[in-house]
């Protein structure tokens, strides 16, 4: 069942302000015919404000909204053909399942039977095809959920647009309704933008992942990429856990850490020799050997938190007091008793510095 | 502590519901009454309807019920709905315009109609549906606020925004059928208040089924008081069609889509 309508978004330039607060500044973002992209970020950072400029649920706002090349943004939500699922449960609370499905329909003046037979259709996709003629009231907080998600695909939107909408469920319903939504927009194909806070939940969705952080997007990139290869500090710090070790510029692409010598990230190349700042690392680029001497690169294990798999052991430096986190194989962390002196190895091959 | 708290809340529920059902039950075995209160009957309510008149000024007050409804509820929902979605600046004005009715003389309010209604309104009978409206402002505002105030509105509205529904779609097909029963409350008021009205009428000379019974009250007041009876029943009536209608219009669709 794939949909006819795979269109293209471009967004432009959009800017918006609520007073004096500016809820979104220069902000750019294209979307290849069925790609999903998930906009990632901290509550009050503008990812919300642009998929409802999008959907035209917020207007005022300045830049362009083009669609399969035509710019619409001075048409009407009503008239904007998108697909969108709200984190608050949003179902009719009087309409059946099957009619709540078909509303968009109805007001297209559809047809009753092509309406039910499409209705069906969808709520077979969602998996909930027998629980038509339920009310909203009698489905768990999921299952309204998967309605809401039929009821914004029933119309062959444009676009998809999911805001948080898997906010309000429990952890293990989460993970699965999170894999079910790909798994239908793969199928559908609909060109989707899902706005979310959690960094596993749009690293695990997302074609794209666009960080964003006061109104800016920060970066957008394949999930990989945007873990793997930050654009700037802020995209780092953000997402996944971030370590904080003081370095040195030695050279115009190379710094200093705890007498190592490792490559500048080449955004950042040409920085002053002899700048200092915190290089940042991930903790699964550091590793531990215990030791009985004593250097800059010392530490005592302070806790180990089991994590299944993994285990991430927090060690104090003995120089400044500090703490670092490494996370190894559950295995291998064995050894690094609480208390004992360990040196710390990194095995980052670039690092972006804060300065 | 709570178990004092309930007992006086059904202490308080039973004598306010004494208060008003005594003199409901008093009218209507009044009503009933027969040779001197010896025995009980239907011919007050017989008399009464043999009358001249009754079919006519029952007509007139029952249409303008109809009409004042309608009314209120094309007035009223549409505004109350933009004040809760993002007029609220409006809303003290709204609100302070819905009770002035309240503290205005019906008296003043009849001279003032009188002076500055346009003609063509003030020459048919049906200009006192207009009034209605506005006399029955404070408490449909009160019900349909209420019942607004109880659901998610915006989220509501913003998923039929956004499934292409219009502004009048959303309200016809969303929001009232899920305020249902503030609507209905609504509805029964602006009824009873219509059926019920007596001042405006007399002073704007107009017959409708109160001054109607007024006038009967003068030779037979057993039979005014079972015609009051009469006008009460009549306005339950109303309210029940307008409550249970969509019910059933419900129930046969959802019978439909099991068969």
């Amino acid at each position: 069942m794939t949909t006819e309508n795979r269109v293209s978004v471009q967004l432009k330039g959009l800017r918006k302000v609520y007073g004096d607060a500016v809820a979104l500044e220069n902000f750019n973002l294209e979307l290849a015919p069925g790609e999903l992209v998930a906009l990632l970020g901290p509550s009050g950072c503008g990812k919300t404000t642009a998929l409802r400029i999008l959907a035209g649920l917020d207007t005022d706002h300045q830049g362009q909204i083009i669609i399969n090349g035509k710019d619409i943004a001075g048409v009407p939500a009503n008239k904007r053909n998108m697909g969108m699922v709200f984190q608050a449960y949003s179902l009719f609370p009087t309409m059946t399942v099957i009619e709540n499905v078909g509303y968009g329909l109805r007001v297209r003046k559809v047809d009753r039977e092509k309406r039910r037979a499409r209705a069906q259709e969808l709520l077979e996709l969602v998996g909930l095809g027998s629980m038509g003629n339920r009310l909203a009231h009698q489905l768990s907080g999921g299952q309204q959920q998967r309605v809401a998600l039929a009821r914004a695909l029933a119309i062959q939107p444009n676009v998809l647009l999911l805001d948080e909408p898997l906010s309000a469920l429990d952890a293990q319903v989460r993970t699965q309704l999170r894999d079910e939504i790909k798994r239908i927009q793969v199928e559908v194909g609909t060109t989707t933008l899902f706005v979310t806070h959690d960094q596993e939940e749009a690293m695990a969705i997302a074609d794209r992942v666009g960080v964003m952080r006061h109104g800016v997007l920060e970066q957008c990139a394949p999930p990989q990429e945007v873990y793997l290869n930050p654009s700037n500090v802020k995209v780092a710090k953000f997402v996944g856990a971030m370590n904080l070790l003081p370095a040195e510029i030695v050279s115009a692409t190379e710094l200093k850490v705890f007498g190592h010598t490792i490559a500048l990230r080449a955004s950042e190349a040409g920085a002053p020799t002899g700048k200092t700042g915190m290089a940042l690392i991930r903790p699964e680029q550091l590793s531990l050997k215990l030791t009985e001497g004593r250097g800059p690169a010392t530490a005592t294990v302070a806790t180990r938190t089991f994590l299944g798999p993994l285990t991430r052991i927090a060690v104090r430096m003995i120089a400044d007091n500090s703490v670092l986190y490494v996370s190894m194989p559950s295995s291998q962390a064995l050894q690094f008793v609480e208390g004992s002196t360990v040196e710390i190895e990194i095995h980052a091959k670039s690092v972006l510095l804060d300065a | 502590m709570k178990r004092k708290l309930n007992y006086v809340n059904y202490l308080v529920l039973l004598v306010a519901s004494a208060f008003f059902i005594f003199p409901i039950i008093a009218a209507a075995e009044f009503s009933l009454r027969a040779n001197g209160a010896t025995t009980h009957n239907f011919s007050n309510f017989q008399w009464a309807i043999q009358q001249d008149g009754f079919k006519t000024n029952l007509g007139v007050s029952f249409r303008l019920a109809i009409l004042t409804a309608v009314a209120v509820l094309v007035l009223m929902v549409p505004t109350i709905v933009y004040l809760h979605l993002g007029g609220a600046r409006w809303k003290r004005l709204i609100e302070f315009i819905c009770l002035v009715p309240l503290v205005v003389p019906v008296i003043s309010f009849a001279l003032g109609v009188a002076t500055a209604f346009p003609v063509f309104l003030q020459s048919t009978v049906y200009e006192l549906s207009f009034l209605y409206v506005i006399i029955s402002m404070p408490y449909t505002y009160r019900a349909l606020d209420v019942g607004l105030s109880s659901i998610p509105l915006l989220t509501l509205v913003e998923a039929s925004r956004a499934s292409g529904a219009s502004m009048r779609q959303t309200l016809l097909f969303v929001i009232v059928p899920t305020i249902r029963s503030a609507v209905n409350g609504a509805i029964f008021l602006a009824v009873a208040l219509s059926l019920g009205e007596f001042t405006l009428a007399v002073i704007l000379h107009w017959d409708t089924f109160p001054t109607w019974i007024a006038n009967i009250s003068q030779g037979h007041i057993l039979a005014a008081i079972a015609l009051s009876v009469l006008s009460l029943v009549g306005a339950w009536l109303v309210v029940l069609v307008f409550a249970i209608l969509p019910k059933s219009f419900r129930t046969n669709k959802t019978q439909e889509a099991a068969a």
